[in-house]
């Protein structure tokens, strides 16, 4: 074994296909949104209303089977606008948000659109925790997340 | 109450950005040589090994598994952890503490054949979040941002945390990235995820750490210099980022409080000499000094402003140069442990701080669900 001996790479893919099955809770979540509805449960203990639903409450450890319709609006609790390019993500700039939509208790993962996000001092000016936001529709909905296309500025 | 449990060995490889030269299994096994020869013990002597590994970034299922020979484990008992190695100290602390075992080798490698960013996408749940381009950058970069928005901290305080470690790890011939940087690198450094900037960022580091642990009565009889475990706690928090508190680590707080009164901590502050914290981010070893009481919600930043946590400070944070410098997937944690209790044996090096009689060493199993977290607290004293 010598030292100039080159070390020999063997690439590596991982390509397996699942069936993710979505259960009843978050089929029930997803017809809705092919209606443009947005729908959650509600912990019949602690009264959160939970988004995106669930089956239980994981606080009170009870099962949840009361739905209640939320508002298309809600305000920004958190985000970050990705600006590197990885492998197998979107490309950049993308605006990543925690949306707490009015009348639920926890916060919607989802995209913001229609936002300045190319250049940051501009970004900063226009994008800010606290903003009211709302939901923007995909034409195609087939019962997905991402039937919403994004949520977008309240003007 | 407990027992007592010692790290009578440490073992560290060289950390860096590529090591074509090995098998990741290897970094395991060149850590856990080490840590038997600076126990003074060999592989017949252990009892039980404690591995760790991440599944996706190994690029096997069951990657944990694959190191237990590695790590001498041979026809011995032995457990693994998806999670980082600080997990598995915890596994082996209550198999030594139980009264099973005597002797016990941990080991966690970090290892880098795939982009981290891309392969923790797949840690979100595949229904609600995973299609969105959420990933572990990502989602720290929005408790950041969240957590930043509400207290107003500036990115020159956010600056201030990297300018400290990085200077810490200058002096550390152990860990990765040994060059210290200026505010205005920092400043100017590109854009990630926004709060995030290019030198808030971790790197990507290859390595292996390993830790023998042993019962009292062997440790009284095979080590000099003995580390003893004086608290330990661990404990987690939702996977949902929508459902928590992003602005604090509510998991770590409550493995604190669990660790600090097994070690009969009141005041923190005063009680440690140092602490090792897993500063994934900048932003997130200030929300770390808060969930551990060492500064008021929203205060942490002026502990660093102070100088409070610099290397010469009332509260040495990361003397080691902490994450930012040196990061072994997988093992940044268990690392944080091994730095701690070098600080302990008075054998840090340049990086040393004066007579440490008690240290804090924090872990966080980073991408099991990514800023939900699982956080281990690790209170040793030395002997
Ligand atoms: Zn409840």
């Amino acid at each position: 074994m010598t030292q100039e001996e080159e070390n020999i790479i063997v690439p590596g893919r991982w390509d397996l296909p699942f069936r993710h099955t979505a259960g009843r809770i978050a089929s029930h979540f997803f017809h809705a949104l092919v209606e443009k509805r947005i729908i959650a449960t509600r912990c019949p203990r602690c009264r959160r209303v939970l988004m995106p639903p669930r089956p239980f409450c994981e606080r009170c450890f009870v099962p949840l089977d009361e739905w209640v319709e939320v508002k298309q609006q809600g305000t920004l609790e958190a985000f970050t606008v990705c600006y590197a390019r990885f492998t197998g993500l979107p490309d950049p700039p993308y605006c990543l948000a925690l949306v707490k939509l009015d009348g639920a208790d926890t916060a919607l993962n989802h995209l913001l659109g229609e936002a300045e996000l190319e250049d940051v001092e501009r970004m900063k000016e226009t994008v800010r925790i606290g903003m009211r936001v709302e939901a923007v529709w995909r034409d195609e909905r087939e019962g997905g997340i991402q039937d919403i296309k994004y949520f977008r500025p309240l003007a | 109450m407990s027992a007592k449990v010692a790290i009578v060995g440490i073992g560290q490889t060289a950390l860096r950005t590529s090591a074509d030269d090995r098998i990741y299994h290897e970094h395991d096994y060149e850590a856990a040589r080490l840590a038997l020869a600076d126990a003074g013990l060999d592989r017949g002597d252990v009892d039980t090994v404690i591995c760790s590994g991440w599944d996706a970034v190994d690029g096997r299922t069951i990657s944990d598994m694959h190191t237990a020979m590695s790590s001498g484990g041979y026809l011995k008992d032995s457990s693994h952890v998806g999670e980082d190695g600080i997990m598995a100290l915890a596994y082996a602390y209550m198999r030594i503490a139980a009264g099973l075992f005597d002797v016990a080798m941990v080991t966690a490698h970090g290892h880098a054949e795939s982009s981290f960013e891309t392969v923790s996408n797949v840690v979100f749940d595949p229904l609600f979040v995973r299609p969105l381009g959420q990933s572990h950058l990502v989602s720290l970069a929005l408790q950041a941002n969240a957590y930043a928005h509400r207290y107003g901290v500036s990115d020159e305080q956010a600056a201030g945390v990297v300018v400290k470690n990085r200077g810490n790890g200058a002096v550390n011939p152990r860990t990765h990235l040994r060059s210290s940087v200026t505010p205005e690198d920092v400043l100017s450094s590109d854009p990630v995820c926004y709060p995030l900037r290019a030198l808030h960022c971790p790197p990507q580091s290859v390595g292996g750490v390993a830790l023998v642990l042993c019962s009292e009565e062997m440790t009284r009889r095979i080590s000099e210099k003995p580390v003893w475990v004086t608290g330990i706690a661990w404990a987690i928090d939702s996977y949902d980022l929508g459902s928590k508190d992003l602005t604090s680590l509510s998991s770590l707080s409550s493995a604190a409080q669990k660790a600090y009164g097994m070690a009969g901590i009141s005041d923190p502050l005063r009680a440690l000499d140092l602490a090792e914290l897993h500063d994934i981010t900048p932003f997130h070893e200030l929300l770390a000094y808060e969930a551990l009481g060492l500064a008021p919600e929203g205060g942490a930043s002026r502990l660093v402003e102070a100088g409070d946590t610099a290397r010469g400070g009332r509260l040495p944070v990361n003397p080691s140069g902490g994450v930012v410098c040196g990061n072994p997937y997988g093992a940044a944690g268990l690392l944080r442990a091994a730095e701690a209790a070098l600080q302990l044996r008075g054998e840090a090096g340049q990086g040393q701080v004066p007579g440490p009689e008690r240290a804090l060493a924090h872990g966080m199993s980073a991408p099991s669900g990514a800023a939900a977290r699982t956080d281990c607290v690790v209170i040793m004293e030395g002997g």
